[in-house]
């Protein structure tokens, strides 16, 4: 062969074997580490292990016997045909091993999330788009405080033993997993999985469902607000006691309660009122200073930019917005409210951000605990539902649980902030956070008195901090394991002394027929100053300490029979203390109102009543406006489709039922009305809605807002607000004809087959989240009722209403989760109870207990809670040895 | 190489009977012999082996990419390729037949064991569509199925063009 041609060809077998290894090498390093966001394509696609082993976690429980670490004795667990887990054990503590097994078996990605987002490591799962919650969680102080609750938590404390088991429960189970490797798909494809869960992390998941419903940035929106629309203008719609009609559970008489007297009570269990009465003052003492009552000053520019640049931090994530989530309901009725006369009815709804399925329901038998609801999956116990005397739900309470300061700093003095006369150091937290797909970022958190820096200090705008009430910790496993034994309300209500975070109204129900509503939680007083906007942190408006619990808002067997809770401010206009103001007022539709509407007007109520009042209520808001806006219309020259909405509403008996026609048009008037009033003031004020889209957009949440325009409707129709300057003439009834013809148009455009297709659940469909709270793995959409129930308003918003100044807040992105009816008796007949939650108990998708409870829920149905204390049943069932 | 000759025929070089002294010049060509009957080259005879030997090697590797999938052995399909490259040589069987061969075994394998989890009655269906989700695809199956089996069959053909590289079949003279 020619020597050239031979060359060649070796040169071509050379090449090719490079090319070849190369290419293998490649194709190798690809399936077994991944590149730059693509997963390791190899492990993750290998058919038996990898996303695929979500397949056999799909598969529904069937009987075994489990070992599990820390167990006394045999511990059994069960599970009816719609995956409602039963759990039974000789002690509390092997419960919980029990449920933090069955927790995490069925809620895994849900508890590693929320734990992530907690304590700033989304980004290891998600990369860098996790970047701004994890320096905002991180900044905020969630984990510190879990990690110092923990420290200083006695380990042979209730509590302790509780946290320490559950957390046992959910560790072996991740054993289980690791063995076989059959991990959620989630974990799977981003090759990032679950590390060992301990008490920090159930503690830290407390923290940040307390921070869910609890953070509110209102201070600084009211900064925001009063730079654009000046402080009068802000303080006059956004009042710190909101306008109208108000329905406090506690009525009063109110007393200042001084430090000495804080523990004691008068009257009958935990200080019992009765009947209406002015607010009496029986002198100061510790506890109540002299706030400013005026409005508040002009916040300089500098200030405004800094809490603009504070909101930014928040605004692409879903925190700070508490007052904007729909809160639930609640309310008991005894005596002749019953049918039969005896015991008590109780019923709620408790909504979770994004109407999602992050509950989890089961039944915990256990010696003093044998209680049945739901319970939250990161968390040992059971949060709302009933045991064999009692019943209580919860919702949040109006409360501004955030106070922010502006501090003091110096350019000659880098690194100091000045409190109390003195200059002093600000404390350096130093962060690595772990970016899957990138580099590690280092972060620094820096800390005054008050707490973490929101913003830096600069030039033009000094550093804003932010002290939560959250971040002092809060023993809400104790408290809840502590209800769940209560036998009486005065058991109850000690239960919740030390319960600090999130603020809650608890509503209570008991055989004997007792029935009552309370606020637990830290409400912080300042000694002076004005702690609705940014305060200066010298140390002058400094927290001077809480409000006693023996003075927070609380009302028992009250004379009417009925107790209602809604997001509503819980006392009335004379109590003594600072709760918030209306923006932190969670029933801007007031729903309250309605509830106690419609429970004084029956007796003799039943079940099947309370089904309808839950799942079908009437608007008394509505009820009130309609006849002004029909008065508006009458003589107006009405289109086709106009006239035929006005005869709908002319006939409407106000009830939000899911095929209603004049639902949707009050649903998409009353937005489009606000937006209508108050549009033009923030157009000409320039008001900086992209600084913080849902706090400062005009929005039907804003209570504030909401019930102005409600007030001024009834009472005041030529209001100043109605003519902007510099605009033509308006009053009330143009402008409602104005609103109401936009309405039309936009239900028109929606349906276009005419109004005889206009539904409210069509209007008000809503994105029910995942329970795992990731975003592409939701149920999609779900017509659900809208409801003046849902404090806030959102469902039942028309797409695109809700103001031209930035959006209609949260509308269509929240609604009721978990639903409950009680009916508690004295008799042999004991308690009675259904509930329900949209989506399902297993957050795997593949799971046939995925989505099984979402059109039940739809269709307003319920399921029977398993009786509290009753035993193991069934065939699907594990038991759990030593 | 040219012939030894005499004088005297090279004398007779011209004359009459001339002709008989062409064997002075170099070999006359050989006559071409009988041309061969064609044949098509991919069914030319010259794989080495029962065929149906060969069909059985491959539905072993199929049952060989099968059981390392579920035996956590992910890379069980770039081994099949790389030992089917080796094959090749001894086996003399072209790329016409070995890259089907190996996208068969490969996507064939995963192809069996997702088969076995869904007759196991694990839910392959809803769990393919939840990792398209959450991978940003269109929740659609045969998406995930699709691309699960074009990881096996990547693999699978890397190895082949590694085996082949490293072993490769001697050129035809």
């Amino acid at each position: 062969m020619d020597p050239r041609r031979r060359r060649w060809r070796l040169i071509r077998k050379v090449s090719n074997g490079v090319a070849a290894a190369c290419v293998a090498a490649a194709v190798l390093v690809l399936c077994t580490f991944g590149f730059d966001g693509i997963p390791a394509l190899g492990r993750a696609l290998d058919p038996g292990h990898g996303a695929w082993a979500a397949a056999a976690n799909a598969q529904l429980p069937q009987p075994e016997v489990l070992r599990a670490t820390g167990l006394t004795g045999p511990t059994l667990v069960s599970f009816d045909s719609d995956g409602i887990a039963t759990v039974q054990a000789g002690r509390l503590a092997d419960a919980m091993v029990a449920l933090g097994y069955t927790h995490a078996r069925f809620r895994l990605t849900q508890m590693d999330l929320q734990r992530r987002v907690a304590e700033g490591r989304l980004s290891q799962l998600v990369g860098s788009s996790g970047l701004a919650s994890d320096e905002f969680e991180l900044r905020l102080g969630l984990l510190r405080t879990a990690r110092r609750e923990w420290a200083v938590m006695p380990k042979n404390s209730l509590a302790a033993r509780l946290l320490t088991a559950y957390s046992r429960g959910v560790n072996d189970y991740l054993a289980t997993l690791r063995a076989g490797g059959q991990w959620p798909t989630e974990f799977s494809l981003a090759g990032v999985y679950p590390a060992p869960w301990t008490p920090v992390d159930s503690l830290a998941v407390q923290g940040y469902l307390a921070q869910q419903l609890d953070y509110t940035t209102s201070p600084l929106d009211y900064a925001v607000l009063a730079g654009s629309l000046g402080i009068g203008r802000t303080m006059r719609w956004f009042p710190v006691q909101t306008a109208g009609p108000q329905h406090p559970f506690d009525e009063g008489p109110y007393r200042v309660r001084t430090a000495a007297a804080s523990g004691q009570r008068t009257g009958g269990p935990a200080g019992q009122r009765t009947g209406k009465a002015a607010g009496q003052r029986t002198g100061g003492g510790a506890g109540h200073g002299s706030l400013s009552s005026g409005l508040g000053s002009q916040p300089p520019a500098a200030v405004v930019r800094s809490a603009a640049a504070a909101l930014a931090l928040t605004s692409g994530i879903r925190v700070g917005h508490a007052a904007f989530l729909p809160v639930g309901t609640a309310w008991a009725v005894n005596g002749r409210k019953v049918r039969g006369g005896a015991g008590s009815m109780l019923a709620g709804t408790a909504a979770l951000p994004g109407l999602s399925s992050e509950w989890f329901q089961a039944a915990i038998t256990a010696p003093g605990y044998d209680v049945t609801g739901v319970s939250l999956p990161g968390l040992p116990g059971i949060v709302i539902g009933h045991s064999k005397r009692i019943a209580w739900t919860l919702t949040s309470a109006q409360s501004q649980s955030a106070l922010y300061y502006v501090e003091k700093t110096s350019h000659s003095r880098p690194g100091d902030y000045f409190w109390r006369g003195q200059w002093r150091q600000l404390r350096r937290l130093h962060y690595t956070i772990p970016v899957r797909g990138g580099s590690s970022k280092q972060f620094t958190v820096e800390l005054t008195a008050h707490g973490p820096l929101l913003t830096k200090p600069g030039v033009a705008s000094p550093a804003i901090s932010v002290q939560w009430t959250g971040t002092g910790g809060s023993p809400d496993v104790a408290a809840l394991a502590n209800i769940g034994a209560a036998a009486n309300f005065t058991q109850f209500h000690a239960a919740l002394a030390t319960w600090r975070s999130p603020a809650a109204t608890f509503v209570y129900a008991d055989r004997s027929g007792n029935i009552g509503a309370m606020t637990a939680g830290s409400f912080p007083v300042v000694s002076h100053g004005s702690p609705w906007l940014p305060m200066p942190g010298s140390g002058a408006d400094d927290v001077a300490g809480t409000i006693p619990y023996a003075a927070l808002p609380l009302s028992y067997n009250p004379p009417g029979h009925v107790v209602a809770a809604a997001g509503q401010r819980g006392a009335g206009a004379a109590y003594p203390y600072y709760l918030g103001t209306s923006a932190n007022d969670l029933d801007a539709n007031d729903a309250a109102g309605a509830i106690y509407a419609a429970l004084d007007r029956r007796s003799g109520i039943r079940q099947e009543g309370a089904v309808a009042l839950q799942t079908s209520p009437v608007s008394e808001m509505a009820a009130r406006v309609i006849p002004r806006l029909l008065s508006a219309l009458r003589h107006a020259n009405l289109t086709s489709a106009e006239r035929h909405a006005a005869s709908a509403l002319r006939h409407w008996n106000h009830q939000l039922s899911p095929g209603s026609a004049a639902a949707a048009i009050w649903a998409a008037f009353w937005p489009d009305y606000l937006s209508a009033t108050f549009g033009p003031w923030w157009h000409v004020a320039d008001v900086p809605v992209a600084a913080d889209p849902v706090g400062l957009s005009i929005s039907q949440a804003q209570a504030g807002m909401a019930r102005d325009l409600e007030m001024w409707t009834l009472a005041d129709r030529s209001n100043p607000v109605f003519a902007p300057a510099g605009a033509h003439a308006r009053t009330a009834r143009s402008v409602m004809r104005a609103a109401f013809a936009t309405a039309v148009a936009q239900l028109t455009t929606l349906f276009p087959g005419g109004p005889s297709g206009w539904r409210l659940d069509l209007l008000s469909a809503t994105p029910v989240a995942s329970s795992a709270q990731i975003p592409v793995l939701g149920y999609g959409s779900r017509a659900a009722a809208a409801s003046p129930w849902l404090s806030g308003g959102q469902a039942g918003a028309a797409p695109g209403a809700g103001g031209s100044a930035g959006g209609g807040g949260l509308a269509g992105a929240s609604g009721p989760g978990w639903r409950m009816i009680v009916r508690l008796s004295p008799g042999r007949a004991g308690i009675v109870a259904e509930g329900i939650y949209p989506g399902g108990q297993s957050d795997n998708p593949a799971s046939a207990w995925h989505d099984n409870l979402t059109a039940r829920w739809q269709h307003n149905g319920y399921l029977p809670l398993p009786a509290a204390g009753a035993a193991v049943t069934g065939a699907m069932r594990w038991e759990f040895l030593p | 190489m040219t012939k030894v000759v005499s004088k005297s025929e090279a004398d007779r070089l011209g004359k009459r009977g001339s002709y008989r002294l062409g064997g002075l010049g170099p070999s006359a060509p050989e006559r071409p012999g009988p041309p061969r009957p064609y044949e098509m080259t991919f069914l030319r005879p010259l794989h080495q082996g029962w065929v149906g030997g060969w069909v059985l090697a491959a539905l072993a590797g199929i049952a060989l990419v099968a059981a390392g999938a579920l035996f956590a052995l992910w890379f069980m399909p770039f081994l099949i390729g790389l030992a089917t490259g080796v094959a090749m040589r001894w086996g003399g069987w072209g790329l016409r037949v070995t890259v089907p061969a190996v996208l068969v075994m490969t996507c064939g394998g995963w192809g069996l064991a997702l088969g076995i989890l869904a007759a196991r009655g694990q839910a392959v269906g809803s769990t393919a569509q939840t990792i398209a989700l959450v991978a940003g695809l269109p929740e659609m199956a045969v998406l995930t199925i699709g691309l699960t089996l074009g990881v096996s069959a990547v693999q699978g053909l890397a190895g082949l063009w590694l085996g082949r590289a490293l072993v490769p079949r001697p050129a035809r003279d």
